[in-house]
């Protein structure tokens, strides 16, 4: 450990433990020591591999550069010991992408090579499947389309079958209201966003194909039973687990709000959470619709500590040779860089939804009215603070689809013209003689 | 080609299917891996078994090999599983190794939905086999919190009707004598006690569907179960106050029972002790914060009479035992008393 002095800047909550500490020690209390005790020199900024410089609040520069040195690298050819990682290669490619974009990096550049990484990723019976001949799966789904928005473009948009992609999306669709995450895969919260986000961003027909499964349970759409099975999965602690029965998680819980927000009712159902990436809609839900000419700047405040969230990431989760990571000790990779990436922006932005959406038809238009306005350390007041320097902030991503606004609205749009269009093969008419007769 | 595929007769009549990745149109596709010819050798016979549906022992073979060398390809997990029960096999066998991938990749998805769907046929498992719950214990031993292990004991519970099966409460009451702040088990265990059943799909489980007030109550409570449950929480709290679990379990046993959080006041006041002096409260010594939430939470109940107190509870937790959530507790105060809040009066006690 250094000598280096502690920053007077750093506040006594984020280099002290909590007052309380029961006598009885378990392997969760020491678990935890373990983890606070890597953590608490980084806070302070006294480790050794931290190499400044700090800010006046006593928190390291966001190591902008060497971060997209590690995201660009990170989309090139791994090793054969990386073939772990096969069934992922979507995930990779999206991750990689999100995080560039959050770092202000043009994507548009890589337009012919993701076509050309999905394109044989894509089953003739629907969605994508983690590589060639995988099966269809909403995870490898779910990022395929949406790294196809973010690099926009006609032919990036008219590589996805959305027709097939509809029928598929009907065999997931489960009797008690969720959705399975492959043909005979497990059924649980990451099923539903994935199909809610594929139904909502490709502006897909809601009413069940006619083999759905479903429709003998007496579904005639994709969201019959939806809510339903999401307030299933909230727990008796407040939480959202990712089965009705199990566990709260913090990652299910995101899956399931971002869901009720797409289906446009997130002040319904919303209770308390506890995870980072749900505080937007979790406020937003709080504070209701905002006219979008005039939006408050903020009604109920933050209810997380946005000052505790960019310390952590700041100090504890930047790699030494770029990339982000979990906590201090684990070494990063392009989930942790491209996640702490986006709840570092949550921290610099105010996310609201308002009474204008880009998407004028549809059943899915709330979800394409959010906005976001800077935060800035000019607001500072009482102790929410923005601890982080202007050249160290991040582009703000969509809420509910983790993509920049403008590639998820690019997307709908360039469908929603398609639609009026009324020719070509990516219009509801081709949908409509699927559909059985009412 | 000339791996073992290719060279072995049994494999002659299949035309292998290679990897396309699309670098044939001359653009070069993102994110690529450098597999080993062996890898790719294995994967183009089971692009083309899998595109035949063929059902047979070699596939089956085929399957091993791959998921020796990836077991997080998910696809031949299900291709996998659709062979065995085609071939209708001897599972016994398909548990013998699949325990033993358990042990070897603790956080795999894949091999416990493939456990899951086994598990699940009626035909080869009419009941709960004997040594399954003993292999789920190992399965702790390693990691006592891991989540795909008890999504799966949740499913057993439901699918073989497990909830008063003694082993059940006990292995709870193990996991938790080890380690009290283990809160997977208390999630099992409230499953166990108030969660839904067959015959009661949402009982006991908040903001199910039913309209309040009866939403998230259970239709029959066992009022001595709850005492029961309600004492053995306290026994837990006892031994470390911080652990926020067993509050969280009194809370939802309470709620499931309908009944007021007020019947743990007197005990969360042992947790939170005024010091008097002269008639006035000169400081307050806490051994858990959750206490302080649910006295809070208990007079913010009572009505405009004892608001003062909840805010005051409050305010310690912003202030001193629960900084880190200021925001919050800011929210909760302004929830419960908007005026004191606009006053914006000092809130140190």
């Amino acid at each position: 450990m250094s000598e280096t002095q502690v920053h007077p800047a750093v506040p006594a909550l984020f280099k002290e433990l909590p007052i309380i500490q029961d006598a009885l020690t378990t392997e969760t209390t020491n678990l935890q020591e373990e983890t606070v005790n890597k953590c608490l020199p980084f806070l302070k900024g006294i480790h050794s591999s931290q190499k400044g410089p700090f800010n006046q609040f006593g928190v390291p520069a966001l190591n902008r550069d060497d971060h997209i040195a590690y995201l660009y690298d990170s989309l090139e050819d791994y090793p054969g010991s990386f073939v772990a990682l096969d069934a992922s290669r979507p995930w990779m490619v999206y991750w990689a992408l999100a995080g560039l974009a959050l770092l202000g990096e043009d994507i548009s550049q890589f337009r012919e090579r993701v076509i050309t990484s999905f394109r044989p990723m894509q089953n003739p019976t629907g969605g994508f499947g983690g590589g060639h001949g995988q099966l269809s799966h909403c995870a490898p789904t779910y990022a395929a389309v949406l790294s196809l928005a973010m690099v926009g473009g006609e032919e990036a948009f008219q590589l996805i079958d959305r027709k097939a992609m509809w029928r598929w999306l009907g065999r997931l669709k489960q009797p008690d209201g969720g959705f399975r995450v492959s043909e005979g895969g497990e059924e649980d919260v990451r099923g539903a966003y994935c199909a809610m986000v594929l139904l909502s961003l490709l502006d897909l027909p809601l009413t069940l194909p006619p083999d759905a499964e479903a429709r003998k349970h007496g579904f005639e759409t994709f969201t019959s039973g939806l809510s339903d099975y999401l307030s299933r999965c909230q727990t008796f602690e407040g939480g959202i687990s990712g089965n009705p029965g199990s566990e709260a998680h913090g990652a299910y819980a995101f899956c399931a709000l971002a869901c009720l927000c797409i289906l446009g009712e997130p002040e319904a159902t919303i209770s308390s959470f506890w995870v980072g990436g749900c505080w937007p809609l979790i406020q937003s839900a709080i504070n209701g619709t905002q006219p979008a000419t005039a939006p408050k700047q903020t009604s109920t405040g933050n209810l997380y500590s946005r000052e505790g969230l960019t310390r952590y990431i700041l100090a504890c989760c930047q790699g030494k040779h770029g990339g982000l990571r979990d906590k201090p000790g684990k070494h990063p990779d392009s989930y942790h860089t491209c996640y702490t990436l986006t709840g570092l922006s949550t921290t610099q932005y105010h996310h609201y939804h308002t009474d204008a959406s880009a998407s004028s038809r549809g059943d899915f238009s709330s979800a394409f009215s959010w906005k976001s306005l800077p935060v800035t350390s000019s607001d500072n007041q009482g102790s929410d603070l923005s601890v982080f320097d202007e050249k160290d902030r991040l582009a703000a991503l969509h809420p509910l689809y983790v993509i920049p606004h403008q590639a998820a609205e690019n997307m709908r749009i360039w469908i929603d013209v398609e639609y009026f269009r009324g020719g070509g093969q990516f219009t509801q008419e081709t949908f409509s003689d699927h559909l059985p007769s009412r | 080609m000339s791996g073992k595929y290719a060279s072995d007769p049994t494999w002659a009549s299949v035309e292998p299917i290679p990897l396309n990745d699309g670098s044939e149109t001359g653009t070069l596709p993102l994110a690529t891996i450098a597999y080993s010819d062996e890898y790719l050798e294995a994967t183009s016979y089971l692009r083309a078994v899998m595109a035949a549906n063929e059902m047979s022992d070699r596939a089956l073979k085929l399957t091993d090999d791959v998921i020796a060398m990836n077991p997080a390809h998910y696809t031949v997990w299900h291709y996998r599983v659709k062979n065995l029960f085609a071939l209708k096999k001897d599972l016994t066998e398909e548990f013998e190794w699949l325990n033993k991938m358990s042990l070897k990749y603790l956080k795999n998805y894949q091999i416990w939905h493939h456990r899951q769907v086994l598990m699940s046929s009626r035909e080869n498992f009419p009941t709960l086999p004997p040594n399954e719950l003993d292999f789920l214990m190992k399965m702790f031993k390693q990691d006592a919190k891991n989540y795909h292990v008890w999504t799966y004991r949740h499913w057993l519970v439901r699918h073989f009707r497990l909830w008063d099966e003694p082993r059940e409460i006990q292995d709870v009451d193990l996991l938790l004598s080890q380690d009290v702040r283990n809160n997977s088990a208390w999630n099992h265990r409230f499953m166990l006690r108030f969660g839904p059943r067959s015959d009661e799909p949402d009982g006991g489980m908040p903001n199910s569907t039913a309209p309040p007030p009866e939403k998230g109550r259970l239709a029959v409570v066992d009022e001595d179960l709850v005492d029961a449950e309600l004492e053995y929480a306290k026994a837990k709290v006892i031994k470390a106050p911080e652990n926020r679990s067993p509050w969280g379990f009194a809370r939802g046993v309470l709620r499931a029972s309908g009944r007021p959080l007020s019947e743990w006041k007197d005990f969360a006041k042992k947790f939170v002790q005024d010091k008097v002096e002269d008639g006035k409260v000169v400081d307050v010594e806490v051994k858990s914060s959750h206490a302080v939430e649910w006295l809070a939470d208990t007079y913010g109940e009572e009505g405009e009479l004892a608001t003062a107190e909840a805010v005051r509870m409050f305010t310690l937790l912003k202030e001193k035992y629960d900084p880190i959530r200021k925001n919050y507790w800011d929210y909760r105060i302004r929830m419960i008393a908007p005026a004191t809040w606009s006053q914006e009066i000092p809130t140190s006690a």
